[in-house]
This record gives structure tokens, sequence and C-alpha cells, in this order.
């Protein structure tokens, strides 16, 4: 009590800074750094970041809408294999239409799958991680039975294989697109109405009731989301791949969910950052980027990223 | 003669905030030691230390003449010392039997021995008075009462010399704190010391010996006889004469705003109809479990109802919707203000405008500068400490954090304000501020209902209360003709006869 007033502010403030938000950052610095000394001319390429950024696309741009599920204490396992559904029903049903067609059909797909989670929690009150995980068998056994489990050839749609090669401003396709969404969910998160409650709902549920917030439909809302970023990564895939495979997103759940958690999001709802998901997404593409440069077999960078999750996470926990 | 416990020169200092500033306390065997104070004087710090979970900066305290190994729970508990928290440590899912023995567990071989810790249970329990208590029943199903049963049973089993225990009384009605005073004679008889604390000063001279003072971290004055009268005592704690409670309010006169016709919701709440006007502040008094809680969640649209009808001025609320109550006017400050009421880990700020964002913002967004300048308007008419809307909430005292939640819903212009035990966990000197603050609101023509178990809050505040008893409203008593006796006595089914309602 003897502090002055402005003081005591001042170290809440700090308290309240997540450590991952000024440790992240660093972390991608030092991994530049080290990148650069290890591997100078190859990986301080504009050409070799504007890849890191594509690689990182798919699995960041669902960790974007990972991210407003685990607000709201949540998590979406189904993720990967509805990617693979979402592209597989997109090649197999909207094939006729286009690439537009194929990409409106793709997106839809996901978000109908993302509506079926978002019913099973928010009105069936079946607890996220099962709602999900069946979702996930269930889509994936989906990709295989339509595509009689080959690829579905997209060479033909010219405008949806040339994302992964056409540049904007020689800036990759995929590599805006993820910094876009990014941006906008960003903006939905910190400076919206929608995004506050879906911080409070996941803060406390039962204060959200009583200060006046429908919980249901916000709880529906964030699947709806994490559907809608999964067909857009969906999309950002098949254009890299010129196929809807019905094999791709394994693992995918994982990526995602690392990103958001060392990116400092707490597993029990309440506490998000949205740049700490960006940082996450790039600390991961970057030590994957380097390890591969540096010939590193992926089995071993598999071992690692078990490693630097758990490290991550242990960090996090001491900041509570 | 050594005493059970000596406490001498305690210091703990936390960073920024000296919680102790030199605590004596002396504690002898067999005695019930009232350990009295407001909120942030020192009493859970003191615990703390003398429990183990804190480590003192400097003092001594000690058990029995030797030294108290600091910040080990374990040592604590194995030289006798056992502490029962308000929030009771107690495992739901397990059995009576269970919980007591939980961490020294009876075994025979490598495998527990239920039979032994059944039987040494219901020993247990009969000694504490209470044999009638099923071992193999789950915590979780039992009254708050029992839990704590089993919390003093747990104790007894560690052949504890100084038990600790905070707030007990505060979950329970009248009846069973009568149970519990008797259990803890019980213990005092068999030569266990006890710390006493309780925000329920009048209940130091039916239950303790001494009193020990508290005030900002150092005794004040100790080993005063427990018949110490309460005037000395509340300055005593406070600093300053206690005087006028309860600010002076004009009657109410205003329209009626909120009308409850025949609302029920089985088996919690029979058919219940009254109306309150502008301005009014009517009371829900009655034991804990009468309804009373269940009453306001069903007016708010918290609960699913079997029956009947809210309507708030000229509208009738749809049943099982807080968001359309909330919009129709209805607030509520619920009895369990951190784990319902707030986000802790939240400015005051985002606190105050959670309920109000759509007419702060432009379209979709929300406006930082204009929720920052309303959210400080109304913390700062209703004079919340401290004066940093920027604070989070979970550093506030449990006054002002009921001030945070009173001023959103000032802020959404509601016009019925449903309050659950408002002063819940405020201590003696904040209890005054909390009382100006709603005769205010009232005074600005908010239909209040307020529940309450503290007697003289009832009777010295409202203008009208309702006593419920078992779901039911069971009288109606008006502001000049109730005394703390009459609502007692209608709570526990010793009334006469009312009118019929």
């Amino acid at each position: 009590m003897t502090a002055s007033p402005g003081s005591r502010a001042g170290a809440a403030a700090l308290r309240r800074m997540r450590i991952q938000e000024i440790a992240l950052p660093l972390v991608v610095v030092a991994l530049a750094v080290i990148g650069t000394i290890l591997k100078g001319s190859i990986f301080f390429s504009t050409a070799n970041l504007w890849n890191v950024l594509v690689q990182a696309s798919v699995a960041g741009t669902v960790a974007v809408g990972m991210t407003f599920v685990i607000a709201t204490g949540g998590i979406d396992l189904a993720v990967g294999s509805v990617l693979a559904a979402a592209a597989v029903i997109g090649g197999h049903y909207f094939h006729g239409l286009g690439s537009a067609g194929f990409m409106l059909g793709t997106v839809l797909a996901a978000v109908v799958f993302g509506a079926i989670n978002g019913l099973a929690v928010a009105w069936l009150r079946i607890v996220p991680f099962v709602a999900t995980l069946a979702t996930l068998a269930a889509a994936r056994g989906i990709a295989q039975q339509i595509s009689h489990q080959t690829p579905v050839a997209l060479y033909d749609l010219e405008a949806l294989s040339r994302i992964g090669s056409l540049r904007v401003l020689g800036i990759p396709i995929p590599a805006i697109v993820f910094l876009v969404v990014v941006g906008l969910g960003w903006v939905l998160l910190n400076r919206t109405r929608y995004g506050r409650y879906v911080i409070a709902v996941g803060g406390n549920r039962e204060a959200a009731r009583i200060a006046g917030i429908r919980v249901r439909p916000i709880l529906f809302s964030v699947y709806l989301l994490v559907g809608l970023c999964t067909g857009i990564a969906s999309v950002l895939q098949t254009g890299q791949l010129a196929s809807a495979s019905p094999v791709v997103g394994l693992g995918l759940e994982l990526d995602a969910i690392a990103a958001v958690v060392i990116g400092g999001t707490s597993l029990a709802g309440g506490r998000c950052t949205m740049l700490g998901t960006l940082f996450g997404v790039l600390t991961f593409a970057l030590i994957f980027n380097l390890l591969t440069l540096m010939n590193v077999e992926s089995q071993i960078q598999q071992i690692l990223r078990g490693v630097i999750i758990l490290g991550a996470v242990a960090v996090q926990r001491r900041d509570h | 003669m050594t005493a059970l416990l000596e406490v001498r020169g305690l210091v703990k200092v936390y960073p920024g905030v000296t919680a102790l500033a030199g605590v004596d306390l002396d504690v002898e065997a067999g005695e019930v030691h009232c350990l009295v104070g407001q909120n942030g004087a020192g009493k859970s710090t003191l615990i703390k230390c003398v429990s183990g979970a804190a480590v003192p900066t400097s003092g001594t305290i000690r058990l029995l003449g030797q030294p108290l190994g600091a910040g080990q729970p374990s040592a604590a508990l194995a030289a006798g010392v056992a502490t029962m928290y308000q929030e009771l440590d107690l495992v739901a899912d397990l059995s009576v039997a269970a919980n007591i023995f939980l961490g020294h567990e009876r075994r025979r071989g490598p495998l527990l021995d239920l039979r032994a810790m059944r039987r040494e249970a219901t020993a247990l329990l009969t000694r504490l008075g209470h044999a009638t208590l099923d071992p193999d029943a789950r915590v979780a199903e039992l009254r708050a009462a029992d839990k704590q049963l089993v919390s003093m049973a747990r104790a007894l089993s560690r052949n504890v010399r100084l038990l600790i225990m905070d707030e007990p009384s505060a979950i329970l009605d009248p009846p069973e704190v009568d149970a519990l005073f008797d259990v803890v004679r019980r213990l005092t008889a068999d030569g266990v010391g006890v710390i006493y604390i309780s925000h329920r000063l009048d209940e130091i001279a039916r239950i303790g010996d001494r009193i020990t003072v508290l005030r900002d971290g150092a005794t004040v004055a100790s080993n005063l006889p427990a018949t110490t009268s309460l005037d000395p005592l509340i300055q005593l704690m406070v600093g300053r004469s206690f005087g006028e409670v309860f600010p002076a309010r004009a009657a109410p006169v205003g329209d009626v705003v909120l009308s409850v016709r025949g609302l029920r919701r089985h088996p919690d709440l029979a058919e219940t109809s009254f109306e309150v006007r502008a301005g009014e502040i009517l009371g829900v008094g009655g034991l804990v479990g009468a309804g009373r809680t269940e009453l306001l969640r069903a007016i708010a649209g918290l609960d699913p109802v079997d029956g009947g009808e809210v309507r708030v001025r000229d509208r009738v609320l749809p049943p099982g919707r807080p968001d359309l109550a909330v919009a129709a006017g209805v607030g509520m400050a619920p009895e369990e203000r951190k784990s319902q009421g707030l986000w802790l880990d939240w400015t005051q700020i985002r606190n105050v405008t959670i309920s109000s964002l759509a007419s702060l913002g432009r379209g979709p967004f929300t406006d930082a500068g204009a929720e920052q300048r309303a959210a400080a308007t109304h913390l700062r008419s209703l004079v919340v400490r401290p004066d940093d809307p920027r604070r989070l909430a979970s550093e506030l005292s449990g006054g002002n954090q009921q001030k945070v939640v009173l001023a959103r819903w000032l802020l959404h212009t509601s016009v019925v304000l449903l309050l659950d035990e408002p002063t819940r966990g405020v201590d003696v000197g904040a209890k005054a501020d909390v009382y100006r603050v709603i005769a205010e609101l009232a005074g600005r023509g908010l239909a209040i209902v307020m529940v309450s178990s503290e007697l003289a809050e009832l009777v010295g505040f409202c203008d009208r209360i309702l006593v419920m008893r078992e779901g039911a409203v069971v009288g109606e008593l008006h502001g000049e003709t109730a005394t703390e006796e009459l609502v007692l006595r209608h709570a526990l089914r010793t009334a006469p006869q009312l009118e019929a309602r």
C-alpha cells in the first residue's frame, strides 16, 4: 500500500504483458540471425523468406480460426480432415464450375463441417474435444469415399493452379492470403464487439450470460469461423498441389494448435493473442526452413517439434 | 506454562505491499481465539504464515515452544496445525471417509483398508456429535454444513492441536451455526486450540474466549475478553466510530417497474408474486437454500421456469433468455461475484462496458476511447477505489468489485437491479459504502431486489422484506414494523400464521 498508484498500475500493466509477446518476436529474430550466419546466402534471400511464409500459409490460416476456438476454451481437432474433405468435395462436385466455383464449393464445404462442429458443441453440449474428434474421423472417411482414395487432378483449373506460382508485387499469393487473414483476425478479435464477446465467453461463461451475452451463438460461430479459415487453407493447399488429395492435412490440427498455444493463447479460454499466433506460426516455419536447409531429416524435425512445444508451454506455465 | 501458539513480531512483505507489519498472537490450548479485522488487515496472510503456506519476512512462530518450520505446510500439519479455508479443500467425487483420510490413508499392505477408514471416520464424526453422517456418502452430495464437518473430522484425524477456521459460518444458516459451535466446543474440550475468523462480530461473544484485533497488518489489541461489546471492537477495527451505517432514504413513490406473477420452478420455487416500485429496495430474507437465489435467477432468465410471468414496465420477459432480460433493463449482481459477476483478469473498464458495447462503438467495432470515458464516469460516480479504471478487477477489494458490477448496470441504464448478497465478503468499513451506493441507485429511480442473509441489513436498509422458506414466500414485512426477530421467525417456521398473500 506504500507505492504510488501510478507505479502500481505500471507494474500491473507489465504483469499483464504476456511473456510470449516479447519472447517470441525475439525468437523469430534470433532464428533469422542464426539462419543468416549458418546459411547466409540461401537463407536470407527474398525467395527463401517468401517461401517460409508460403509454407506457413496453410497451417497459419487455420491457426487464425483456431485462435478464436481456443479463446472460448474449445478446440478443433478436425481441421486436417476437413481440409482434405473440403478439397475433395470441391474437386469432385464443383470442378465443372471453374476455379471460382471450385474455391466457393471448397470453402462452403469446410464451413458446413464447421457448422456441424458448432451445433454439436453449442446446442448438443458435446465436449469440443469429442465433437471434433468425431468429425476428424468422419471427414477423413468422406474424403476417401468421395475420391475413391485417389487425388482429383485440377490442372485444368488455371487460376487455381497458379495460386502457388503467381506473385503480386513480388509476394506469393498464399503469403498474401495468410497475412490478410491474420490482419482481419486481429481486427475481429481486438476491435469488434464480437471479439470481445468471444473472449468474455471463454473467460467466464456464467458471467457472460449474466451480462446479457448469448453464449451459444458465440460458441457456434467460432467453429464456423475455423471452418471458413480451413476452407481458405484448403484452396491454398490444392492450388499449390494442383490437385485435391484425400490425404492432405494429416497432422494439420497439431501444427495449428501448437502455433496458437506457443503464441500465448490459453487452452483454458479467455486469454488469447492474434499476434502471438502469428509469431507462433513464424517460429515453427523458420525452424523447419532452417533445418531443411541444413539437411536435417524430417523425422528429426518432427522430434524437435515436440520438444519446442513442450518447452514453450513450460515457459507459459511459469508465467501464471 | 507455554502457550499453544506464540507469534511474535511477524512481518510479511510482498513486493510493493507490507501485508504484516508486526503481529503478535497468543493462543492457549482449549480456547477459541477470535481474530478480527477488516479485509486487508492481514488475517489471511497471518493464517498462511502459521499454516506454512507463506514464508514470513521476519518474526517467530512457536507451537508449544518449538519454532514452526517456515513455508512448509506439511511440517505445520505434522506439528498439529490444521486449517479450514473458506473454500473447503475437499474432493467432491470422493466419499466422506476417503476425504477424511486423504493423504494419510489407512492401509493393509499395499491396499487401502476401506473398512478401517469407514470405522474410524464414524468414530471421528461421533466425537464431533454427528454420528449420523454416512462415511460412504459422496462429498458432492452433502450440504455445506456437513462438508465443514468432514473438513473438521479430517483435521481431527491428524491429531490436530491448533485448528484455524476461516469464516466457517459464512455459508451456514443460523441453526447450522449453532451446530457448528457445538462441534467447536467439543474440540476445545479436548484441548484443541481454535483460531476463529468471522465477519459476523455477534458470533464472537457466543463462541469466543479471547479476541485479537488486526488493523493494517498490525495487532492493535490483543487478548481482549470475548465479552467486549461491539462498538469499541468496531472502532478498533476501522479506527473510527461506526455510527450511521445505513444511509437515510426518502420513501419510494414511483410506479411499479418489476412485476412478478406466479413465477414457479420445480422444486426450487413455489408460485411467487410481487411487485417492486421505482426507487424501492425490496429485501428478500430466508435461510440458505430457501429459494432466494433461484428467485433472482428465474427473474433474470438465467434458469428455465415452469410457469408464471415477469414484467418489466410493460414488457413481458420471455423465460430462459437472460440476454432479453438485460435488454429490458434487468441487471444482476450475483452472490458469486468473482466467479459469476466479473472477469477478474479484465480491467475495470471492460467489466463495466461489456453489456453496453453496442451503444459505445460504431457498427460492429468497439471504441476504446468511448469505453474508457463511459466507464470512468460511472466508476467515479460510485467512488470506486483505487480511482484507476485501468486497474484489473482482481486487484480490487470485495466492496469495490461490487461497485464495478453496479457501474455496469448503471451504464446500461438498467431499471431493475437484482442483488444477491451484495455485501457478502465486504468488510465492515466498506459495507456502509456499498449501502450508500445502493441507496443512491434507488434514489435515481431503480427498482432494487436485494437478497440478504444479514438480518440487520434487511431490517435497517430495505423498505419492504419478503421472507422465503422452502421455495415459497412465507411473509412480508414493512420497513417500520420489521424486526430481526420477526424475519428469523418467518424464516424458521416459528411465526404465527400470516395473512394469506
